[in-house]
């Protein structure tokens, strides 16, 4: 695919979505039009999480890690921003501020913005930490869980396998946590480590299922579409393949069964 | 577990059934919302199947938007009052306020669950005397709540669901049995790290091969850096910090040596700024184990580390779009005097990247960018599986160079292409040059060629073979440079003389050549402590064409109208200017200055003649103009790659086997253990 | 138009500008190749790279808000007794002196930082080492399992043991086939997540353009 044919496909995709959103929020807002999120299970815990760190007055740590605007993964940063943002909303009503951890300076100021707009009992400008490179930070986060005593540590950001030295440190103070990375080395010790774990996209499903907003859940619901798609594109095209492996599978034989298949899965789905 | 009734054992074996959300927290005191109607379900596959749940897996299953986690907590409740007053608090979660408040100082008795418990709540006594009359069962349902909400309350200590195992407070962790298992596992790995130090005897595993394969990455790495001249220049990118310097350091280290033994020129760059200082720490100790050998780096003639790039991604774009720029500036803010259009000037780009993220970070943001030059990839063992994905998602990324066995087998590349040291094979000998330049006849290659193998003063060996390499700069065709095949075995062969580039610059410029009596003649000596530009033309617009420091002097051709600069000959056809105030004047005759030129080129830094040309073609893109000459005679640069100790490179291979062994090992035995007891608690939760 | 709505305005041109200028500048193939279209071309890719360098720049400068924000906290903590944050500042201190002192010296670097963090590394090691051995201990179920296999065959499929050669076929066909799938299918989750927020960002409705 030349360069030209790619820009043009990456336009039409970018205005694809745009116009998605706009549908998913306008069937969220009709009364009854709001559907069913997916379960996860990290995000259930977060309630309890925050119920106990108002009783207990010992705050959350929120860790972003290297995740930073200004660079490719400043959607990745914004929706954890979002997340942190619906998560101290509900520990407001505790005493102590939570903990929001950086590795990257220019996510201070969103930061300290995010506490500013969710917390509402003075300034959260000393509860956003940062401390530089990657494993510093997590080695210095890991030892000030000891002091600062967390109810628990909700990692979502850019982490590499530094991340093992925090849950390890959470792990070994009893500390719950919940990690998810936008990095496939930090996933994976997520995936070992951590008490409960996201995976990949449901880092930016994570907000709209912790809070009550409408745009989270239309997100969600934007991002299941083109997952299905993917799906459904990647599985017609192995079917087209094995097609021409096997003599008597045609195309329009497989193309049957994928039909068949869509349509088991949506009455599947509805029944659900 | 004891046959009594136990709290955690109790809440434990509520949570690992699959109900539905648990309601924590003061949740349990508000009321249960209305039930929706259920509709019907399909028979769960999961059930009939007996298949254990898969918590790290994203459940399939849908819920209501106004179910579980959406419903308004408790803290959202209290919160949307906004400011919730003390006195609205009852007694029980007053009395646990202050205690929390005053929680500075950990109890003595804090390593034991639930250890503040008694002091709030009243615990019923009978669930203290063990088979007694009275059993767990008669607690009642509202108390099974309260014991569940102090759970969620006192946090910490037990509450954590689903783990199994009793979860100790801070206090108590360092001495329980619990950190057993890890300093047992600790010293075990650190045992088989540190045995092939101390004996060869427990030397593990065979060494990686001396040679990459043929059609290996590796291989394909290797020839390219080694078919560098001294015309080219290669980018390097630290893309590494001091984490990763362990494994990354000899890689690098190997790359910097291969290139400067080439004679080609390294620019560094990084967005990492601690990476710019590993960099200057590398070239710091190349530089003390090659001083023995008279050879010495010299930032601004043989490597220049360019101004470090921030924003990350964006740092690595601007570099990629703007590489001019980049390239004009040094790490210390001094300007280089480089000039380059794009990336395409660089004979290659080599990167050692600590994670496949940077590796990313550079197939997305210069790959795309580059026209004829290849980037190389060098790894930790850790990023390589991802980094290999990378890596061949793109054709302009030539290979993979990953970790402490390729860099091994780099080493012994190295080893047997550049041969024994230099102090064992004696000077390179004259007759092999014509071999190494391309098939053009020119006046001055003859010249080189019939220069006797023997016998012959220095001074005029560095001349002559200055004056072959300007000439064939100048005047080789677009003829490729022929390959150069360095003999594996110990022979006097020079196999280091640096070929010509086939990317000569098209015309030479006119030079004005000295015309000063043979007998006496003016010299000019730097005295500056800094290092001092020689330009192009009498301004300090003028390009810069070297560097020269104190002590260094040249023979004076001319001076400007205002005597502000001075015209000085350079090398045998070749001239600059440079400011009057640096230097100081003085008369001397021509033997002289020719014996003191001569053990002057002795001292490194003197040795190589950076050569700029001025030349661009007004349309498109420019050709490179930035050349560097060798004119190196006494010294060897093939004693950049000789002079590199290896004696801890076997032991630390071992020791990286063993530790390897030791942790599959331990992660295995760990598992089964974990299994074993997740089993056993499994059973045993059934069983209650 | 609140303050909330002028960043969102603000938001949304500057995304949109940088966003059309990335997609379209640059590519004169893109406006049919003709004489105007280079240098239209060449005009629509000047504000996002203008952009872009502002924030190059400005990035630069957030490693000033970062000291700023590490003294203020630490500050703040050693006000209220607590000694490590008194030894970082007093290390901040020196460091800042050293260099001052004798510039260009980098021997702390080589002599503190590299020992040190090597040492984390290392740390790190046994922590991967402890975490992987009680993955079951967290997932006793078929997958902990699958994890736990795939990590030792690949770890002993990568040792130069002769005994273990047969072991280096299969973690050669797991990283190529399952584990390079998986990866691309978790990149492709995060790649559509980072679209769609992207997308929110650029409509002005992210929160944090919203006040």
């Amino acid at each position: 695919m030349d360069e030209t044919t790619l820009q043009v496909y990456s336009v039409l995709f970018v205005m694809a979505t745009v116009v998605l959103v706009y549908t998913a929020r306008f069937f969220q807002k009709r009364p009854g039009g709001r559907r069913a999120q997916r379960r996860l299970d990290g995000l259930e815990r977060i309630a309890g999480w925050t119920t106990q760190s108002i009783e207990s007055n010992r705050p959350l740590h929120l860790a972003i890690g290297g995740s930073a605007i200004g660079a490719d993964k400043t959607p990745a940063a914004l929706a954890e921003a979002e997340l942190f943002h619906q998560i101290i909303k509900r520990a407001d009503a505790g005493d102590i501020a939570p903990i929001l951890s950086t590795s990257t300076p220019v996510m201070i100021p969103l930061g300290q913005g995010t506490l500013r707009r969710a917390w509402h009992k003075g300034d959260g400008a000393s509860r956003v930490i940062w401390y530089p490179q990657n494993l510093s930070y997590a080695s210095a986060i890991a030892a000030s869980m000891a002091g600062d005593k967390p109810a628990a540590h909700i990692m979502a950001g850019g982490f590499g396998v530094e991340l093992a030295l925090m849950l390890d440190g959470a792990d070994r103070q009893g500390q719950p946590s919940l990690a998810v990375s936008d990095r496939l080395d930090g996933q994976a010790v997520a995936y070992a480590l951590a008490d409960h774990v996201l995976i990949g996209e449901e880092l930016f499903v994570a907000s709209g299922a912790v809070s009550e907003e409408g745009s989270g859940h239309s997100d969600a619901a934007v991002l299941d579409v083109w997952r299905g798609l993917i799906i459904l594109g990647a599985t017609l095209l192995l079917l087209l393949e094995f097609s021409k492996q096997l003599p008597l599978l045609t195309w329009q034989l497989a193309a049957a069964g994928a039909a068949v298949l869509i349509v088991l899965g949506a009455v599947m789905y509805r029944r659900r | 577990m004891s046959e009594e009734f136990n709290w955690l054992d109790y809440v434990e074996q509520e949570e690992s059934a699959p109900a539905p959300a648990r309601r924590s927290g003061l949740r349990r005191f508000l009321p249960r919302l209305p039930r929706l109607p259920r509709l019907p379900r399909l028979p769960n596959a999961r059930r009939l199947l007996r298949l254990p749940r898969f918590p790290g897996l994203p459940s399939l299953r849908r819920r209501r938007v106004d179910a579980a986690p959406g419903q308004p907590s408790a803290a959202d409740l209290l919160g949307a009052q906004d400011e919730r007053p003390l006195d609205a608090l009852d007694d029980r979660l007053l009395q646990l306020r202050e205690r929390s408040a005053a929680d500075s100082q950990p109890d003595a008795d804090e390593g034991q669950p639930l250890y503040d418990v008694d002091d709030v709540l009243m615990t019923p006594v009978l669930l203290q005397k063990p088979g007694g009359v009275i059993s767990a069962g008669a607690l009642s349902k509202a108390q099974e709540q309260q014991v569940e909400l102090l759970r969620n309350i006192v946090g910490g200590a037990t509450q954590e669901e689903g783990q199994g195992g009793r979860r100790l407070m801070p206090g108590g962790a360092l001495f329980s049995l619990g950190a057993l298992p890890r300093l047992l596992l600790a010293s075990v790995v650190l045992l088989a790290v540190s045995l092939p130090f101390v004996s060869s005897d427990y030397a593990e595993g065979d060494l990686p091969p001396s040679q990459f394969p043929v059609d290996a990455e590796g291989a394909a790495v290797y020839s390219l850096l080694d078919n560098l001249t001294a015309t080219d220049t290669v980018l390097l990118a630290f893309e590494y910090g001091p984490t990763a310097a362990g494994e990354l350091d000899p890689l690098a280290e190997l790359v910097l040596r291969h290139i400067v033994a080439r004679g080609a020129v390294p620019l560094i760059v990084s967005s990492n700024p601690i990476a710019v200082a590993r960099a200057q720490n590398i070239i710091r100790a190349i530089n003390r184990s090659v001083a023995a050998g008279g050879l010495r780096l010299q930032h601004g003639i043989d490597y220049f580390i360019l101004r470090y790039l921030p924003g990350g991604s964006l740092g690595i774009r601007e570099l990629s779009e703007n590489f001019a720029d980049v390239a004009r500036v040094s790490a210390k803010g001094a300007l280089t005097g480089l000039a380059f259009d794009s990336l395409d000037d660089m004979a290659a780009i080599a990167l050692i990247a600590e994670s496949a993220e940077d590796l990313r970070n550079w197939a997305e943001q210069v790959v795309p960018e580059l026209e004829n030059t290849r980037l190389l990839a060098f790894t930790g063992m850790a990023a390589a599986p991802l980094a290999q994905v990378y890596a061949d998602s793109r054709d302009e990324i030539l290979g993979l160079v990953a970790g402490y066995r390729d860099a091994f087998t780099y080493a012994e590349m190295l080893q047997t292409d550049f041969g024994a040291p230099l102090a064992q094979t004696g000077l390179p000998t004259q007759p092999e040059q014509p071999e190494l330049e391309p098939a053009s006849s020119n006046a001055a290659r003859d010249r080189a060629a019939d220069q006797p193998a023997d016998g012959q003063a220095q001074a005029e060996r560095a001349e002559a073979t200055v004056g072959a390499l300007i000439a064939s700069l100048q005047l080789s065709s677009t003829a490729p440079s022929p390959t150069v095949t360095p003999s594996p075995t110990v022979t006097p062969a020079p196999t280091l003389t640096p070929r010509p580039t086939s990317t000569a610059p098209p015309t030479a410029t006119e030079l004005p050549t000295a015309t000063a009596t043979p007998e006496t003649i003016l010299i000019v000596e730097v005295t500056s402590p800094e290092q001092v530009r020689i330009r192009r033309g009498p301004t300090r617009a003028d390009d810069i064409l070297r560097l020269a420091r104190a002590g260094d002097s040249f023979e004076v051709l001319g001076a400007n109208a205002d005597g502000s600069w001075y015209n000085i000959a350079l090398a045998p056809g070749l001239a600059g200017w440079i400011a009057e105030f640096l230097v100081e004047e003085r008369t001397s005759t021509r033997a002289a200055f020719e014996a003191g030129q001569a053990s002057a080129s002795a001292r490194p830094p003197a040795e190589r003649v950076v050569l700029r040309s001025v030349f661009r073609f007004s349309l498109g893109k420019t050709t490179p103009r930035y050349y560097q000459v060798n004119s190196l005679t006494t010294g060897d640069l093939r004693d950049y790659v000789l002079l590199r100790d290896r004696t801890q490179e076997i032991p630390r291979l071992e020791a990286m086997t063993l530790g390897s062994l030791a942790a599959a090992l331990a992660i295995a035995l760990g598992n089964i253990f974990s299994a074993l007891s997740a089993l056993r608690r499994r059973r045993r939760e059934g069983r209650a | 138009m609140g303050r909330a709505g002028i960043s969102a305005f603000v938001a949304f041109a500057v995304g949109l500008t940088t966003l059309l200028s990335l997609l379209l500048g640059d590519n004169p193939a893109l406006f049919g190749g003709g004489p105007g279209s280079e240098e239209l071309a060449r005009r629509l890719a000047l504000p996002g790279d203008v952009l872009l360098r502002l924030v190059v720049i400005v990035l630069a400068l957030s490693i000033v808000i970062g000291i700023t924000n590490l003294l203020y906290v630490h500050v703040g903590r050693v006000a209220r007794g607590k000694l490590y944050s008194a030894v970082l500042l007093a290390s901040f201190a020196f460091t800042i002196y050293w260099y001052v002192s004798r510039r260009g010296d980098s021997s702390l670097l080589e002599a503190v930082q590299v020992p040190i963090e090597s040492t984390l590394a290392s740390l790190l090691f046994f922590s991967l080492i402890y975490g992987g051995a009680r993955v079951m201990r967290r997932r006793a179920d078929i997958w902990g399992l699958l994890f736990v296999a795939v990590v030792i065959v690949v770890l002993l499929g990568s040792l130069p043991l002769a005994e273990l050669a047969p072991l280096k076929a299969w973690s050669d066909w797991l990283m190529a086939v399952p584990v390079s799938a998986g990866a691309r299918a978790l990149l492709l989750g995060i790649a559509l997540g980072t679209v769609v927020a992207g997308v929110r960002a650029l409509l002005g409705q992210d929160r944090s353009y919203r006040g």
